[in-house]
Parts: structure tokens; C-alpha cells; sequence
């Protein structure tokens, strides 16, 4: 055909054809197309050729054109898959010791992997179950006065007050009341029942968090005074299976409250979870309290959609101006804004209303004082997260370890395949198909381990998780957690054993395949992440046994504390002396304040004739009987004890040494000042002062992470608790004696007690915990990364069958042989040595750090790490070593 | 061996077109003898299938101008083809005759 002219057809529209059409039919299509487009071309115009031209690449998009997996292809894929499970269910069963080692390194990795990521998911799942959650904040005081910064969870009464007037972005407030504890019992009834969790809270909390009763009304429930709400388990404590609603309860002996709403127990993953009585805060007669001084009232708001929480903090910082220093203006002369501020900036003072989200609380709240429940620490998720990942990263490089050592036997199958036309990518599936199977059922074998092992985990940790065997999400991620391990444990030993060239192999030249340099470092890593965990797991004990060990300042051993003495009224008194002139009783003290956690209250105090806010001190302050310092052996450094034959010490101050510190004073220069906290009051003349009469030295009352704070201890009346000093010998005797006496004075009261150092051990149970998991999981590192240099000690023992052997013949004693076999195994485990030994020294300083008091790590920390980890080595390796070197050198030359 | 109409055409085309029959001679023949415009997707989709019925088979591929350099595929009648062909183009008198009124008009 005469055809000089060639047009080209529309780009897009070729291109499309092109990426459609199977390759069969697309050349002759192509042409077909491309012909009838130059004659329609050149008959009627580009628009039309290009159109029709369109047309008809739209018009062959039919089946028989269209790019596809050819079916047989697909048949085959299917047949081959068949066909490397069966195969590597042969090979997996014909070395069942390299199988055994594999899954069990696995799934042990595995189910460490998974009770972990269960934690971890319970910790970040805190109060995320709660409406709007996200839009909710909780208010926080941070407040620095005398050099000391406090941090509170709980604000000032009036400031919900504020919000809801003048905060436009908040839709709304809710303020709860903190309450220690209460007894509570039923009119008709004398026994009381206590109550360790409750709080008050007003009539919007049910909004606020979108909560609904199981009996009573939401809207009415909390509205008036003396109403209180209960959970479900506890007003089954306290009605049984009778209706609860509408019946009334006795609070702490006095009050009278009525139930009016049952609510379900709070969950388990909340920061309510442990409180079971709300009351209704018009119950407190401080609920309309305007003092801005008093820190009794956790407040949260929830932010309208469209507010952001910026919009929440500009109005939180000016708080201080439009309220706070207006309501101290009243009764503090001559203070104005500015003066406040000219003298915060002079003194380094501040107070600041501070916001954090509901969903932050539990995990970036830590040490307030004030909050509703203990709380977690994200660096504690973060370094469990860690131990997690690296469990299943060694169970992982065990299999990659093991795998490419036991590829030499496998050598020759893979050259046969090979040779038989097997291409690359056929063994690479077959390879992957093995470490899929292995996985598969590691996974099985590992959620039945978590499963089995959950109750043990529980106890350790301190949690209430369950295998979420019903969620689909939890069976989705083992799965794909499942393909992703065998990918990438599989892939390494598949690439490798892939790589072989048949040639060489079926040469019978049988010589090492390679990969030994990655099989090393591979050791090295595990023993690395081993050594690293032992030197934590040391330190952190040795920090706790230096906390536990510490002395405090007082004496904790044998001293019973007897709660809630209050019950005993009046009777309080005569039950200390009853309980004096018991036997075993050496000493006894009335108050409401221990060095443990317990109850906590400051003080703001002025020198005598300096009256400047810069001057303001707060202290602790503690009241406490005349036989407190002498029950806890506290030792006075200046001036005296409070003593019963001075009538003026009802007004007279112990210091502890902080406090005075805090005054810029010596101790024995303090003994005679006079100090007031009746500021507020108009007439200045009338002000009450007290004296400072003694000096006591520093004790640790707060936790080792801080200092030691500013104490003040004033005589006083008002006690909860009684401390009884034992004397040594019978303690259960003795404590049945004093819950005799209790008995007479306080009949049906509850009789709580404990010793003081169990509860000060409980301070530290957050890093008993974190030790207790620490050795666990070290354990079980330590236990994988043997696993593997178990197999990989096996293997090399058969390889060199034929070389011990001749070696023995030679003359070779078995020491020698033994030493040769495990001298490159030690060698390894002596390099990680090194390169952890430094990196777990920088990781556990800066852990010690959160700590005002620790421990110096030792060198015989680490010593002792490395000499565990190349004992655990020599013992792991030389069982095989042994065992090659006593094999009889007839029976491994027999075969040649 | 069961044949449609259009595929029946197409063998017809195959035949008349002897050494010259590709898809555009066909194409053209169609619609010069039959007043239809074939889609040129009708028309390779129905090939293919009386290639694969082994009615048709490829007698040549070779590279022409027209097609940019590309191939061209020329059909020939098998001999199965044209055993089709016969036994299509065959009147079926027993069956028609009982039709009433039906007055049947082969275009080819």
C-alpha cells in the first residue's frame, strides 16, 4: 500500500489498549486499530479518526482481549503450594530437634510478645470508654512557693465557678469533692462498713462522662444534700440483694445520706475504678466555698466541638489575675496585680492552673497529689514495649540462625530442585511456605501459653486482662502478625538457601555454604540484648533493695498502725491508754499523719512582722500527739520534744530541718521564732502565732523519687490513725489484745490495721512491679537466645563429626576437643559483652535519674553480667561440645 | 459443531476473501456487502473464538506499513471450517416449510 503518511493515533487512548490487552492479541489489535485510523484520517479529519479511534479501544474492552492470569498458571500455583506444605511438613518432621528448637524459641517469644502488647494495650486504653472523651480536660494546679514546686490534681473550689461564667469554649463542668474514706453502715445496723474509695461530686457528672444509672434518675440523682449514689458491688455490700435505692445509710456515725441511684461498677481501665460511693457535693458545707486557697476540688470540663485546647489554656492563664489575686486583695493589704507579680518574678514564686487531657491522665499524670487512683508511667509501656519487641526479634533471629546452619544439609536438595529446573523464586516460596507453617503453628502454640500463663502475668503486673479470644481485631493481628514474622524470619534463610549454585554443590563438594559472618553478628545481637537486660535487671534491683534499705530518718519496723480511730469518738484518748498498758505494747501515738501514704494537708505560714506574699512558707503541716517523735524514734537536732508539762505548747511548732532550711535559717537559730498562718484575719492585732520549740531532723515521709519536703507538727486533738510500737516477741498476741480493747471502746467499729513497713513498701510497689517484670522477661530472653545457641552449638558439633574424629585419632584429649568446639561460641558471646556492658551503664543512669535517691552502679554490675552471660554461654555450648568429643572416633570415621 | 449467525458470516467473509482475509478486508466486505457497520471488537472477539474452535486458523503473520510495522494476522478456512460452512449454508426445508409466512432471505 502506498503509505508514506503515518499518523499517530490519540496517545492515551494507545497507551490504555496497551495496558489492558493481553499480550496474545494486542499486536494484531494494535495494527487493526492503527490501520483503519490512518484511513479514516485521511477520508475525514483528525476529530473523527481520533474519536472513532476512541470508540473502538473502548469498544474491544471484551474478555477474550483482556490482560489476565492465564487459568492453568493459577492451577499450578495451587498444585506447587500443596505441594511445598506437604514438603515442608517431610522436612520439618525428619529434624525434629531443629523443629522442636525453632517452634519453641517461637512461640515462647511469641506469647511473651503478646501478654505484652495486651498490657500495653490496656494501658493506653484508660479512660478512653468515657463520651467525648477526647474533648475532655482535667484542671491541675502546678504552684512553687519557698523553693519547693508541688503539683496538685486537684484545684481551687471556685474556678469550675469561673469557667462556667466566663470560659466560652467549655460546654461543661463538672466538680468533684475529694473525701478520704467513710465508714458507712444502715440506721438499723452497728456495724460499720468501710468504704476506702469515695468522693463528692455535683449534679453534671452523669453528662460529663455519659453515664446512666441502673436505678434511680440522672437528673435528680446527685441534685441535693445528703444524696450519694452506689455501684452496683457496692450496694450489693451493703443492701444484699434488697433494692438500694431509697434507702438511707449512716455516714462516719453522724450524717445521714439516702441512696438515690445504683450505677454500674466503674471499668477497670478508668481513673474512677476503684471509687464505689459518690455523694452529692451539696452534701459539703464548703461546696460554695470562695476560697481560692482550698485545693479540695478536682474539676473537669469538656470543651465544645469547635474549641480547641489552647483556647482553654489562654483562659487558664488569666485565671490568676481576674480571680485569684482580686480574692487575695480582700484580706492582704496593699497587694495588687502588680505587685504579686513584681514579687513572683523577685521570688521564683508561681501558681498555675494547668490542663491535661481525661485520656492523658493515666499514663502522663504521674505523682500528683490528689489524683482519683494511682497511675501508670508511659515510660513504663514504652520499656516493656522494648522487652517485647526484642523477645520476638531473638525467637526471630534463632530461626534465622538456625534455618541457614541447617540449610548445609539441605544443600543437596537444593541443587537437585535447581537442576530439575526449580527456579529462584520456587524455593524461595518453598522456603517461606516452611517458615509460614513453623510460625503458624508457634502462634497456636503461643496464645495457648499466653492463655495458660495469663493468671501468673496478672499477679505480676498488677492488671485484670483477659485473652480477648472473642474480638475480632485480636485474631486479625495474629494473623497478620503471623505472615509478617514468617516473612521476616523466613526471608533471610530463603534468599540464602535460593542463592546456591547446584554446580558446586552436587560437585560433593559439600563445603560451607557462607553466611556463617551473619550467623555471627546474629549471636552477638542476642547476646548483646541478653547481657543489656541482666545489667537492667541488677540495677533495677539493687535500686529497690537500696530504697527498701534506706535509712528513712524513722523507725518503720514493728509499728502497727490501727486505722479509722476516729470511729472511737471521744473514747480515743482511753483507748491509747488502755492499749499502753498492754505487754507487748511499747509505745502508742494518736494522729492522722504517717510517714507513709496517708493523709496530707499545708499550711502557709509568715514570720512574725513579714507580712510580704514573698515571704510566704508552706510547709506540711502535721498534728500529731505528744508521743509521736519518740514512737517513730525521730531525732531532734535543736530545742525540744513537745512535753505535757509545758501548758504553752498548744501553740508551739516542730520544724523539720527543710522547713527551716526553707526560712534561710540555722537550726538552733530557729528554736523561738514565731510564725502565724491567721494572715486573713482584719484585726492584725488578734493574729495567733506559735513558737518554734524544736527542730527535727529530716525524715524521708514522701517516696525516694523527691526530697525531702517542708514539715511543720503542731499538737492537736483530731487523729485517725493510732501508731503502737511493739515490743519484739508475739506480734499476732499482741494484736489480738488491742482488737480486744478496740472492742470495748468502739463496739462494731471495724478494727483496720497494718504494719508501717508493709505500707511503705507499697510506696515502691510501681518499681517492685517493673522489677518483677523486668526479671521475667530477661528470664525468658536469656532462655530464647540459649535455645538458638543450643541448635546452633548441635549443629556445628555434627559438621565437624568427621574432624573431632580425626583429631581423637591423632591423639587430641577430649579437653582439647571441647575447648575448640566452644572457644568460637565464647568468643561471640565476649564481643556482645562488650558492646552492651556500656550501652545498659547510659540506660540505667538515665533510669536513676528519676530518682533523688539511688544507688551508684558498680562495677560489679556489670562483672557479674558478663560473667553470667558466658557462664549461661559455656553451659549452653559445652553440653554439645562434650558430648562430640567423647563420641568414640570409630563410629564417626565408620561411615568412610 | 454449533456456529452463530455472525460467526457463520465470518467464515462466509473468510472464503470469499481467500488470501486476502485480515480483520480490516473483513470489516470492509461486511459493510459493503451486508450494509452493517461491524464493531472492530465484535469482530476480533468472534475470530479469536473460531480460531479457537479450529474453524479458522492463520495462514500468515506478516509485518505490513499500514500497521505502523506491525504483524498481520491473514485467516484461512480450516477444513473443519468449512465442513461448518457447508452444514450452516445448508436449507433446512423440513423446518421451514412449517413456518407460516416466514420468507427466509439469506444476505451473504
Amino acid at each position: 500500500m502506498d503509505n508514506k503518511q503515518n499518523y499517530r493515533p490519540p496517545g492515551l487512548a494507545n497507551r490504555f489498549l496497551t495496558w489492558f490487552c493481553a499480550e496474545a492479541v494486542l499486536e494484531t489489535l494494535q495494527g487493526d486499530l492503527h490501520e483503519l485510523y490512518q484511513l479514516r484520517r485521511k477520508k475525514s479529519g483528525k476529530f473523527v479518526a481520533d474519536l472513532n479511534f476512541i470508540l473502538d479501544v473502548i469498544d474491544v474492552c471484551r474478555p477474550f482481549a483482556i490482560k489476565r492470569k492465564s487459568r492453568s498458571n493459577y492451577l499450578n500455583n495451587n498444585t506447587m503450594f500443596k505441594n511445598h506444605v506437604k514438603l515442608a511438613w517431610r522436612n520439618l518432621k525428619t529434624q525434629p530437634f531443629f523443629t522442636f528448637l525453632n517452634t519453641a524459641g517461637l512461640a515462647i517469644g511469641m506469647a511473651g510478645g503478646l501478654l505484652i502488647a495486651l498490657f500495653v494495650y490496656d494501658e493506653l486504653s484508660f479512660n478512653k470508654m468515657f463520651a467525648g472523651s477526647d474533648r475532655i480536660y482535667r484542671m491541675n494546679i502546678d504552684m512553687r512557693t519557698g523553693g519547693e514546686t508541688n503539683y496538685y490534681a486537684t484545684v481551687s473550689g471556685p474556678l469550675a465557678g469561673a469557667i462556667r461564667q466566663d470560659c466560652p469554649h467549655v460546654e461543661m463542668v463538672t466538680r468533684f469533692r475529694g473525701v478520704r474514706s467513710a465508714l458507712l453502715r444502715k440506721n438499723e445496723e452497728d456495724e460499720n462498713v468501710k468504704e476506702k474509695h469515695v468522693a463528692g461530686v455535683d449534679a453534671t457528672f452523669f453528662d460529663m462522662f455519659g453515664l446512666e444509672l441502673l436505678e434511680g434518675d440522672t437528673k435528680t440523682a446527685l441534685n441535693a444534700p445528703n444524696t450519694l449514689i452506689l455501684t452496683k458491688s457496692a450496694a450489693q455490700k451493703h443492701f444484699g440483694s434488697g433494692a438500694a435505692l431509697g434507702q438511707s445509710l449512716l455516714f462516719n456515725n453522724t450524717q445521714t445520706y439516702t441512696v438515690t441511684g445504683v450505677i454500674d461498677d466503674f471499668p477497670k481501665n478508668s481513673f474512677l475504678r476503684d471509687h464505689t460511693v459518690l455523694f452529692s457535693l451539696e452534701s459539703f458545707k464548703d461546696a460554695h466555698s470562695e476560697a481560692w486557697n482550698n485545693f479540695n476540688f478536682p474539676t473537669f470540663v469538656k470543651l465544645s466541638p469547635a474549641a480547641s485546647v489552647d483556647d482553654l489554656q489562654d483562659f487558664l492563664k488569666t485565671v490568676n489575675d481576674n480571680y485569684l489575686i482580686p480574692w487575695a486583695m480582700t484580706f492582704v493589704p496593699g497587694l495588687t496585680v502588680e505587685s504579686s507579680k513584681a514579687d513572683d518574678a523577685k521570688t521564683g514564686n508561681f501558681m498555675k492552673f494547668r490542663s491535661i487531657a481525661l485520656e492523658d491522665i493515666h499514663l502522663h499524670s504521674a505523682d500528683r497529689q490528689g489524683e482519683f487512683s494511682p497511675n501508670s508511667d508511659i515510660k513504663n509501656v514504652y520499656i516493656l514495649s522494648v522487652i517485647g519487641f526484642f523477645l520476638i526479634l531473638l525467637a526471630s533471629v534463632n530461626f534465622m540462625n538456625l534455618s541457614t546452619a541447617y540449610a548445609l544439609k539441605r544443600a543437596r536438595e537444593v541443587g537437585v530442585r535447581k537442576t530439575l529446573g526449580a527456579t529462584k523464586y520456587g524455593l524461595i516460596r518453598q522456603f517461606l511456605t516452611e517458615s509460614g507453617l513453623i510460625s503458624f503453628v508457634s502462634m497456636l502454640m503461643a496464645i495457648l501459653i499466653a492463655y495458660s500463663v495469663i493468671p501468673f502475668f496478672n499477679e505480676l503486673s498488677g492488671k485484670a486482662i483477659a485473652m480477648p479470644f472473642s474480638s475480632p481485631v485480636f485474631w486479625l493481628a495474629a494473623v497478620a502478625s503471623t505472615i509478617i514474622l514468617s516473612l521476616f524470619s523466613g526471608s533471610y534463610p530463603a534468599f540464602f538457601m535460593s542463592r546456591f549454585i547446584p554446580v558446586k554443590i552436587l560437585k560433593g563438594n559439600s563445603g560451607s555454604p557462607g553466611g556463617g559472618n551473619v550467623r555471627n553478628s546474629l549471636v552477638v545481637f542476642q547476646f548483646a540484648i541478653s547481657v543489656f537486660l541482666i545489667v537492667s535487671t541488677l540495677v533495677v534491683f539493687q535500686q529497690l533493695e537500696y530504697i527498701q534499705n534506706k535509712d528513712l530518718g524513722f523507725q518503720k519496723d514493728q509499728i502497727l498502725v490501727v486505722d479509722d480511730v476516729y470511729a472511737a469518738g471521744d473514747q480515743m484518748e482511753s483507748f491509747k491508754q488502755q492499749v499502753l498498758q498492754l505487754g507487748g505494747v511499747e509505745r502508742a501515738s494518736l494522729s492522722s499523719y504517717l510517714p507513709t501514704p496517708s493523709d496530707r494537708s499545708g499550711i502557709t505560714y509568715f514570720a512574725q512582722g513579714s507580712f510580704k506574699a514573698e515571704n510566704a512558707a508552706i510547709f506540711g503541716n502535721w498534728t500529731i500527739d505528744h508521743d509521736y517523735l519518740s514512737t517513730l524514734d525521730l531525732e531532734i537536732i535543736a530545742g525540744r520534744d513537745f512535753d505535757e508539762k509545758f501548758y504553752t505548747d498548744s501553740s508551739g511548732l516542730i520544724l523539720n530541718e527543710s522547713a527551716v532550711a526553707m526560712l534561710g535559717l540555722q537550726p538552733q537559730e530557729a528554736i523561738g521564732l514565731r510564725l502565724t498562718s491567721d494572715f486573713h484575719r482584719q484585726d492584725k492585732e488578734n493574729m495567733r502565732y506559735m513558737t518554734v520549740i524544736g527542730v527535727v531532723k529530716n525524715f524521708h515521709f514522701e517516696s525516694l523519687r523527691s526530697n525531702i519536703g517542708a514539715l511543720s507538727l503542731v499538737l492537736g486533738k483530731k487523729a485517725n490513725r493510732m501508731m503502737v510500737k511493739l515490743n519484739p516477741g508475739d506480734f499476732q498476741a499482741a494484736i489480738k489484745q488491742i482488737e480486744e480493747k478496740w472492742e470495748m471502746v468502739a463496739p462494731h467499729q471495724p478494727f483496720n490495721y497494718y504494719f508501717m513497713d508493709d505500707s511503705f513498701n507499697s510506696t515502691y510497689q510501681a518499681e517492685q512491679r517493673l522489677g518483677r517484670v523486668f526479671i521475667t522477661f530477661t528470664i525468658l530472653s536469656i532462655f530464647i537466645a540459649c535455645l538458638g545457641l543450643f541448635g546452633l552449638a548441635a549443629f556445628n558439633a555434627e559438621k565437624r563429626i568427621k574432624e573431632i574424629g580425626i583429631r581423637k585419632v591423632m591423639g587430641a584429649s577430649a579437653g582439647q576437643i571441647t575447648y575448640r568446639l566452644s572457644i568460637d561460641f565464647l568468643r561471640l558471646v565476649g564481643i556482645s559483652v562488650f558492646i552492651s556492658l556500656p550501652l545498659g551503664w547510659y540506660v540505667m543512669n538515665k533510669w536513676l535519674e528519676d530518682f533523688s535517691y539511688r544507688v551508684e552502679i558498680g562495677w560489679w554490675v556489670f562483672a557479674l553480667a558478663a560473667v553470667l552471660a558466658v557462664a549461661i554461654a559455656i553451659i549452653t555450648v559445652s553440653y554439645q561440645s562434650i558430648k562430640a568429643a567423647l563420641t568414640s572416633p570409630v563410629k564417626s570415621l565408620r561411615s568412610e | 459443531m454449533k456456529t452463530g449467525a455472525f460467526e457463520g458470516v465470518l467464515l462466509l467473509a473468510v472464503g470469499v476473501l481467500t488470501a486476502n482475509a485480515y480483520w480490516v478486508s473483513m470489516k470492509f466486505l461486511l459493510r459493503e456487502k451486508t450494509g452493517k457497520r461491524v464493531s472492530i471488537g465484535a469482530l476480533h472477539s468472534v475470530l479469536n473464538r473460531l480460531e479457537e474452535k479450529w474453524c479458522l486458523t492463520v495462514s500468515e503473520c506478516r509485518a505490513t506499513a499500514t500497521k505502523g510495522g506491525r504483524r498481520n494476522k491473514y485467516y484461512i478456512l480450516t477444513a473443519r471450517g468449512r465442513n461448518v460452512l457447508i452444514e450452516t449454508s445448508k436449507p433446512r426445508p423440513g423446518l421451514l416449510k412449517n413456518i407460516q409466512g416466514l420468507n427466509l432471505r439469506w444476505d451473504g
